[in-house]
């Protein structure tokens, strides 16, 4: 797990560049309620403390939850997101290994769900040292703060642009601030530097991202094909949004993923569908969370189905021949 | 060179085999020795000497008892000073004097005469199962088979004793491949072997050039554990899959070790009982590593001592290699006809395995495990003790090769996890088997004595009559052929059940040589009985009803 926090150094590094300290203290925030709510659990459940501390899956919780989260994020939005992954979605259902839920997900879901305008404060690319630090501190977004930050990730943007408006009259008007694109298309491939050094280390299998990306490539492809207007292209899908970053951390988990090859192939695959669906005819702009979440509901059935042949099995081995 | 075709997963643990690479020796005659009487798999033998005897090297001392166990001799030659159920001790007299049976022409032997002789010789697998060899051998009484493999991978690290068998006797153990395909009616024989060991395949290429009796394909594999295990290797090397219920000779093929080969040869053709055997001393706590000859029985205390042992180094003894072995908990033991390694191992080599962690599902076992299973399943539901869905996700096609352990993140100790869980089956099992068996013999009695009963009545009627009848006439003697003919009827019957009976046992124990079969052996032993009390009433018919025929 050590390796998957150092994985992320990339990804969160870009960010830093292009949304400032707030990606910074989000991550340390988190990680720092992960180890606290660990603590006050495994001490409710009178477990030891220091092998489920010292294994670094709350810490890498918190990694992943602060770099969902909007940077500078209020600490009561953070605190509240822990919470749900950690205590809920977590040590709840047992403790590491146990979980069926990916606790990151959760807590991002839930807070997607409960505080919607905190969620989407995206702001435009700041400087490194932003003014909205001072109100992760405070936990208050004052109004015209709002109205100053709220830059619209692209894919949040492109949704709502209406459908009077053709894509190419969409990104005519620039509706983005200056840089934002560039910004996370940086990011995007930060992140997949990240993933390509996870699965050099052989801590991922490419089974996952791979069935996931390509899910989502040949369906987004198919749609803008069928209509470049309406649709976004591929690239703005695969670029944009979370989709790297969730194909490579978030769907990989090994806990709440499928476990058998072929299982963890229909697995990424249906992510990719959910993602595609949700973002396209859904009501929200991304759809990882989601979409990771409906499929580890399946895991128990896929894993059922994909057992694969044992070496010898012989029903199978003669169909095999024939 | 043959093709070689893939089996799934497997692993490149450090091979470390290097140390044992030297020149092979002759371990010093041990003072003592101590002979396990359940040194090979099923039934412990029966003790047939008594304290104060003398013996030779090669005397027999114990007597297989049960078809699935196997002779023991006497390795040193001295006298008897200890004997109980577990063991029989011997101290030496240092002067080594043989007991040799007669040699045999195996070429022109019949293959009873060898069979007997495989039988008497004591001679098991030594790889490490320690699978009677003439059982084996008789395989092909009841299955055809068309290819003997001659398993020459050795994958697990550290073990050097099939290298240095093939570098030294490779003529010898071809010999013994040669006795052993013919017996079992195999017309092809298959060498496999890792391509970590060029010099003993050097040693078979020039054996090869002599002319054989059968073909025989050298097949050199890609290095990889498990590949010894007798379904990987017979995969890779016929691209033939084992059944998972079955056995090797399901699919016409016969594995042999070739240090048992060479055994096999050596009780046939010089009449050797196998007394000692090629074991691998390694592990840094030993300052002179290598192959050695070794008399069965040899204490391994004395042995290690004799390879420079450090007591302050040792961390961990293992019997057999770091994958699959045993660890030993002292130096008391002694070398049985299984131990082909003793590794010797310090902290540093061999550390210990940090604690357990939760697993992750993270899936690396399962991309390792050669029978293709999914471990991790597996764990979790032995640890619940899930019954249907281990039988289900097939717990007992696991062949504990310890691949999945050695990947695991986490250090799940799995492979015991199985072990536990397949011993706590196998006793359920058994428990059901042993209720129903107890039913049956139950029911079986009562149809006997019933039917006793009414023999009994039928001929006290008889003899009434007779008694009646003999005082009109001579009545012709009708009773006794119809008698005879049922009585040969049951022989034939019996006959049958006893082949049942061994066929039965002979698959049990070979799919699971390290399990007790006692329930299948009474079986057996009770069909022979049948068979002989069968054979006596036919005899004693025939005796009483002939006079009366030739008159």
């Amino acid at each position: 797990m050590r390796w998957v926090i150092i994985a992320t150094l990339p990804g969160l590094a870009t960010m830093t560049f292009f949304f400032g300290l707030g990606v910074i203290s989000n991550v340390l925030l988190a990680a720092a309620f992960g180890l606290g709510f660990e603590a006050l659990i495994l001490r409710l459940r009178q477990r030891p403390l220091h092998p489920a501390l010292n294994d670094a899956s709350a810490v890498l919780t918190g990694v992943l939850l602060g770099a969902s989260l909007p940077p500078a994020s209020p600490w009561w939005l953070i605190g509240v997101g822990m919470l749900a992954a950690i205590v809920v979605a977590k040590q709840l259902y047992g403790g590491l290994g146990h979980n069926p839920f990916n606790p990151a997900m959760v807590g991002y879901a839930l807070l997607l769900v409960s505080f919607p305008t905190y969620m989407t404060l995206w702001s435009s690319p700041q400087p490194l040292w932003p003014d909205a630090l001072w109100s992760q501190i405070t936990g208050s977004v004052s109004l015209e703060q709002i109205d100053s930050l709220s830059g619209a990730t692209p894919l949040d943007a492109f949704k709502h642009k209406g459908d009077g408006l053709s894509a190419s009259q969409f990104w005519a008007s620039q509706p983005l601030p200056s840089g934002t694109l560039n910004a996370w298309q940086w990011i995007a491939i930060a992140w997949l530097a990240g993933g390509s050094l996870l699965l050099a280390k052989r801590i991922i299998s490419w089974h996952i991202p791979a069935s996931m990306l390509s899910s989502m490539l040949v369906i987004a492809t198919l749609l803008y094909l069928f209509d470049p207007s309406h649709f976004a292209s591929p690239l703005l899908h695969l670029l944009t949004g979370a989709a790297i970053f969730g194909a490579f951390f978030i769907a990989t988990d090994p806990v709440s993923a499928a476990t058998s090859q072929r299982g963890k192939l229909i697995y990424g695959a249906g992510i990719g569908v959910l993602v595609m669906l949700i973002r396209t005819w859904g009501g929200y702009p991304d759809a990882v969370a989601f979409a990771v979440l409906l499929m580890n509901l399946c895991v128990p059935l896929l894993d059922l189905y994909t057992i694969p042949r044992p070496a010898g099995a012989q029903p199978a081995a003669d169909k095999e021949r024939s | 060179m043959a093709r070689t075709f893939e089996f799934h997963g497997g692993v490149l643990p450090p091979e470390r085999k290097q140390r044992s690479l030297v020149p092979l020796r002759y371990a010093e005659l041990p003072k003592r020795v101590v002979l396990r009487l359940d040194q090979h798999a099923g039934r412990p033998a029966t003790a047939t000497v008594a304290v104060g005897d003398t013996v030779k090297v090669g005397t027999p001392v114990a007597q297989r008892d049960g078809m699935i166990s196997a002779n023991i001799h006497a390795s040193i030659s001295g006298q008897v000073t200890h004997v109980d159920t577990h063991a029989i001790t011997i101290d030496g007299d240092k002067t080594d004097t043989w007991q040799r049976l007669a040699p045999i022409d195996w070429r022109n032997a019949l293959p009873d005469q060898l069979i007997t002789r495989l039988e008497q010789s004591g001679v098991v697998g030594l790889g490490g199962a320690g699978f009677p060899t003439h059982i084996k051998a008789r395989v092909s009484e009841r299955q055809r088979i068309d290819t003997l493999v001659v398993n020459a991978a050795e994958c697990e690290p550290y073990i050097t004793a099939d290298d240095l068998t093939l570098q030294h006797y490779a003529a010898d153990v071809l010999e013994g491949a040669q006795l052993l395909a013919s017996l079992c009616g195999a017309h092809h024989i298959m060498v496999g072997i890792e391509d970590n060991k060029p010099d003993a395949i050097l040693a078979l290429r020039q054996a090869m050039a002599d002319s054989q009796l059968l073909t025989v394909t050298l097949s050199v594999i890609a290095t990889r554990y498990p590949s010894g295990g007798e379904r990987q290797l017979i995969k890779t090397l016929l691209n033939r899959d084992v059944p998972n219920q079955g056995l090797p000779a399901d699919v016409g093929v016969l594995c042999h070790n070739p240090g048992t080969l060479l055994a096999a040869l050596r009780s046939v053709r010089d009449g050797e009982p196998l007394v000692e055997r090629l074991v691998t001393l390694t592990g840094d706590a030993i300052t002179d590593p290598g192959n050695r000859w070794v008399r069965i029985g040899t204490p391994m205390a004395a042995l290690l001592n004799e390879a420079g042992l450090n007591r302050a180094a040792l961390h961990q003894l293992i019997q057999g290699g770091p994958m699959m072995g045993t660890p030993l908990p002292n130096l008391d033991g002694s070398v049985t006809k299984a131990t082909n390694c003793l590794i010797a191992a310090t902290i540093d080599e061999l550390p210990p395995t940090p604690p357990e962690s939760p697993c992750i599902r993270c899936g690396a076992c399962e991309d390792v495990c050669p029978a293709n299973l999914l471990p991790q399943q597996l764990h979790w539901y032995a640890r619940a003790s899930d019954d249907e869905k281990l039988a289900s996700h097939r717990l007992f096609d696991c062949i504990e090769c310890n691949a999945c352990g050695y990947v695991c993140p986490s250090h799940i100790p799995l492979v015991d996890d199985y072990r536990s869980a397949k011993s706590r089956l196998r006793h359920q099992q058994l428990e059901t088997a042993k209720a129903e068996h107890a039913k049956h013999r139950f029911e079986w009695r009562q149809a006997r004595l019933a039917r006793e009963q009414a023999q009994k009545q039928a001929r006290r009627q008889a003899r009434l009559s007779k008694q009646r009848s003999s005082q009109d006439a001579d009545s012709p003697a009708a009773s006794p052929q119809a008698d005879l003919r049922s009585l040969r009827i049951a022989q034939t019957a019996a006959k049958a059940a006893v082949r049942k009976a061994e066929k039965n046992l002979a698959r049990a124990a070979q799919q699971d040589p390290q399990q007790a079969h006692d329930d299948l052996e009474t079986q057996l032993a009770t069909a022979q009985e049948n068979l002989q009390a069968a054979e006596a009433r036919l005899a004693e018919a025939r005796e009483t009803s002939e006079p009366k025929e030739t008159l």
